[in-house]
């Protein structure tokens, strides 16, 4: 392999966070290192830590081989192999399902004999390079992975997928099946202004997880509300401090769209919600401090870096056995139940605590946002107007979205379905016992996909928002920098600071 | 009288070159142009055309729903004015810079003062004290935001065993102590380029001051104080300049080990600049608080170099 400078140091950059987020092993980094030609002394070796567990070891199970229909290769090998020698490329965050389809595409090109480049890299270059791509309508990228946040921004530069798919009925994979998708996903994902914009391609949603060997342990029964969660966090956090065991995590990191994450849910499960019908910030009214201080409150009984953590650090808390109870991302689960877990088969699912005093409705908020109990932070997997190989994509695009390939990276890794029949399928339902890439968590989530949904707002600042201005100012009252732990001084300012910027921009 | 004629074409085209291959008589040319071009070309393409194009950038508004960009010259030049976050990282920036420049600058040439000999193994030593520039910044910062985990770094749980520093405040996870853990590592990183200069302006001094002095029984720290550091004096001051102008674009350990947190209690301007950018996608904005940074970076070296007199 031969480096450019730039590559070389992007090479260096995305191999290290990548190391830091667990997603390579110790042994990968340094391999990549050498192929970039850095040396590290056994000095500089010891000093990078004690090894951390593996996420992406953890949650990537067994390999589970699902063959495709035989009407679906010979479309494949007919209509792809038309576009031999085409490379397409897509660009994507480390989802689990995007892991494992960097994995297997090979079976994809050795069908059609199109090439697949996917470029992982941390979500926020995933924005930039999604950005970039767009603002000059370059077409370096054919497939880009929106996050539910970017849907809006980007969804101008998307081709509609139904409508594409009904147009080129030459280049429509057989048996697809549209209807298969989890309706709520179409809608709190897909959909914006009536527009499809690309197709479900991953669901992490909020679930409630326990361990229930502590909850037996001190006589409380699982919590069901925001209130129950809290007495138990801290009777947990009380008797067991001495342990070393916190009664929550957070993903309280400053400046990331993780804390956005966990506020919105907090805001939403006090009755609150992010823009109120006139659409303005309505985060400080009195719904929205409540449920800020209930997150400060939570934070207390939470070990300390959880103002530095992400997901990422979340999951490593609960898999490290640091935590008693989480209302977090779903696709943690798997990886609790994974062999090198310390807590494999101790922790268990429950659905989203419920909303006191109530949730506000849709027709009460701004911007097509949907407060309930279960945040989704879901992608979409979006074909690009501008792409140069856009008939390659789109054979590539619906052979990653196809019923076959979405259950087998469910059964890769116990990750949460996009369609109906992957839930249902009888190879899933086998998985629902205690090991790596565990499917019992998956009646929950389906639940709480089917009944308590929540969404946030579409619209085009939310990426920079939800990312930057918000977690920021969240981050400043957290650690004690600004506000003096007043949650309401905090709100305001954040309101001042979103309503100017929707007003720049003649959204109000 | 032909051949009188030809001998002078001869004569004129051997002065001028002309005739020959053009590849040839640029070689053989003392106009300085031919040769002065190819830089020229890199320092228009890579410098002054980056450099107008984010002049033209800052004087632009845009607009995030239409993502069309409309001339307006005050626009984010007045919106710094009102930005909180500019003035604190102005202040981080200053802050940085100073903290690691006076803290590099001490202990690299305590370091050099300590290396200057030609005694076996010294020449070891030195070698080894270069090893961390060779490592990539980004990767240092990976390094030491894993020593500094709250949860499970070396470096953490090896001061919290001593009772140097409190588990209940990570160090990258509390606002009063994150920019000290950056700064951390670029000590760790930079003090050998310190070094190197130090060691280099060390060897370069004359031996007979100092031989004078000893005879009239100057102690070593007399000596340090009176000769090698006013001797120094202009080495010392080309170190702050080339390390501070460094410094002032401080970026890749922010961005791998706190992305400007927590709050904003490590964020520089340039760590600003970079988010509003990747996560705002705000390109006109971005360039106006890299332009600012421009600016400041030199206004301050020129105030460093008035106030020191240094001359190049």
């Amino acid at each position: 392999m031969g480096f450019h400078k730039h590559d070389k140091q992007t090479f260096i950059v995305d191999s290290a966070t990548a190391f830091g987020q667990r997603r390579i092993s110790k042994r990968e980094f340094l391999r990549r290192m050498g192929l970039a030609g850095v040396g590290f002394s056994a000095f500089s070796l010891g000093l990078l830590g004690n090894s951390r567990p593996q996420r992406q070891v953890s949650l990537i199970g067994e390999a589970a081989h699902a063959d495709l229909p035989d009407d679906v290769t010979k479309f494949l090998k007919d209509v792809g192999g038309k576009y031999k020698g085409a490379k397409i490329r897509y660009t994507s965050e480390a989802t689990p399902p995007t892991v494992v389809l960097n994995q297997i595409k090979s079976e994809f090109t050795g069908l059609t004999g199109i090439d697949v480049e996917v470029e992982i890299v941390p979500l926020e270059q995933v924005l930039a390079k999604a950005t970039q791509d767009v603002q000059g309508q370059l077409g370096t990228y054919d497939l880009y992975y929106l996050d539910q946040s970017w849907v809006a921004t980007f969804a101008p530069d998307c081709i509609d997928p139904v409508e594409l798919y009904k147009s080129k009925p030459d280049l429509a994979m057989p048996g697809f099946d549209w209807e298969d998708f989890s309706k709520p996903l179409v809608e709190g994902l897909a959909l914006y202004n009536g527009k499809m914009v690309g197709i479900p391609f991953d669901i992490p949603i909020f679930i409630l997880m326990y361990r229930q060997d502590l909850l037996e342990k001190h006589g409380l029964s699982v919590p069901t509300t925001c209130e129950e969660f809290s007495k138990a966090a801290h009777a947990i956090f009380d008797a067991e401090k001495a342990n070393g065991i916190f009664g929550t995590g957070l993903q309280a990191k400053s400046g990331h769209y993780s804390l956005e994450c966990d506020w919105t849910q907090a805001v939403w499960s006090h009755g609150g919600s992010i823009f109120g019908k006139d659409k303005k910030f309505s985060g400080n009214d009195a719904q929205g401090i409540t449920g800020l201080k209930w997150y400060q409150d939570l934070l207390t009984i939470a070990p300390p870096n959880s103002t530095a953590s992400t997901w990422d650090g979340q999951f490593q808390m609960m898999q490290a056995g640091q935590v008693a109870l989480v209302q977090s991302w779903d696709e943690f689960f798997p990886g609790l139940d994974a062999d090198d877990s310390k807590v494999k088969g101790l922790w268990q699912p429950a659905k989203p605590l419920k909303a006191t005093p109530g949730l506000r409705s849709t027709s009460d908020v701004g911007f097509g946002e949907i407060p309930n109990l279960g945040h989704q932070g879901g992608s979409i997997m979006g074909l690009s107007a501008y792409s140069k190989n856009q008939e390659a994509a789109w054979i590539f695009m619906q052979w990653a979205c196809c019923k076959e390939i979405m259950t087998r990276c469910t059964l890769a890794g116990g990750f949460a379905p996009m369609r109906e029949s992957s839930f249902a399928d009888p190879r899933v339902k086998a998985k629902e016992k205690v090991g790596p890439g565990t499917t019992r968590h998956l009646e929950i989530v389906k639940w709480t996909i089917d009944n308590v949904m929540a969404s946030e707002p579409d619209m085009p600042l939310w990426a920079g928002l939800s990312s930057n201005e918000i977690p920021t100012e969240l981050g400043k009252l957290l650690t004690g920098q600004d506000y003096n732990g007043d949650a309401k001084a905090c709100m305001d300012a954040v309101a001042k600071i979103v309503d100017s910027a929707v007003q720049d921009a003649g959204l109000l | 009288m032909v051949e009188r004629a030809h001998i002078a074409e001869g004569a004129r085209r051997a002065v001028t070159g002309t005739g020959r291959p053009f590849l040839a008589r640029i070689l053989s040319s003392e106009h300085p142009f031919p040769w002065l071009f190819p830089i020229s070309a890199m320092l228009v393409l890579f410098g002054v055309y980056p450099l107008l194009y984010a002049i033209w950038l800052s004087l632009h508004k845009r607009n995030p729903v239409t993502r069309l960009s409309v001339f307006e010259p005050a626009w984010n030049w007045m919106k710094i004015f009102g930005d909180q976050r500019v003035w604190g990282a102005i202040g981080h920036t200053y802050l940085y810079t100073g903290c690691a420049i006076v803290i590099e600058l001490a202990l690299g040439l305590l370091i050099a003062l300590l290396l200057d000999s030609d005694r076996k193994g010294y020449g070891v030593l030195r070698a080894l004290m270069t090893l961390p520039l060779v490592v990539p910044p980004a990767v240092a910062g990976m390094m030491f935001l894993l020593m500094l985990d709250g949860s499970f770094g070396v470096l953490s749980r090896g001061l919290y065993a001593m009772g140097l520093w409190s588990p209940a405040h990570p160090i990258l996870a509390t606002s009063s102590s994150a920019l000290y853990g950056i700064l951390l590592t670029d000590i760790w990183q930079w003090t050998p380029f310190m070094v190197l200069i130090m060691m280099a302006g060390l060897r370069a001094l004359p031996k007979g001051p100092f031989e004078a002095a000893a005879i009239d029984g100057a102690t070593a720290v007399q000596a340090f104080f009176r000769l090698t550091l006013p001797m120094l004096s202009k080495i010392i001051a080309l170190a702050v300049l080339i390390r501070g102008v460094d410094l002032f674009r401080i970026y890749d350990y922010i961005k791998v080990m706190t992305e400007g947190g927590p709050g904003t209690s490590t964020e520089t301007l340039t760590a600003y600049a970079g988010a509003i950018y990747f996560k705002n996608a705000d390109f006109p904005y971005a360039s106006t608080v890299a332009l600012l940074t421009l600016i400041l970076v030199v206004a301050t070296s020129t105030l460093f170099m008035k106030i020191f007199r240094v001359r190049f």
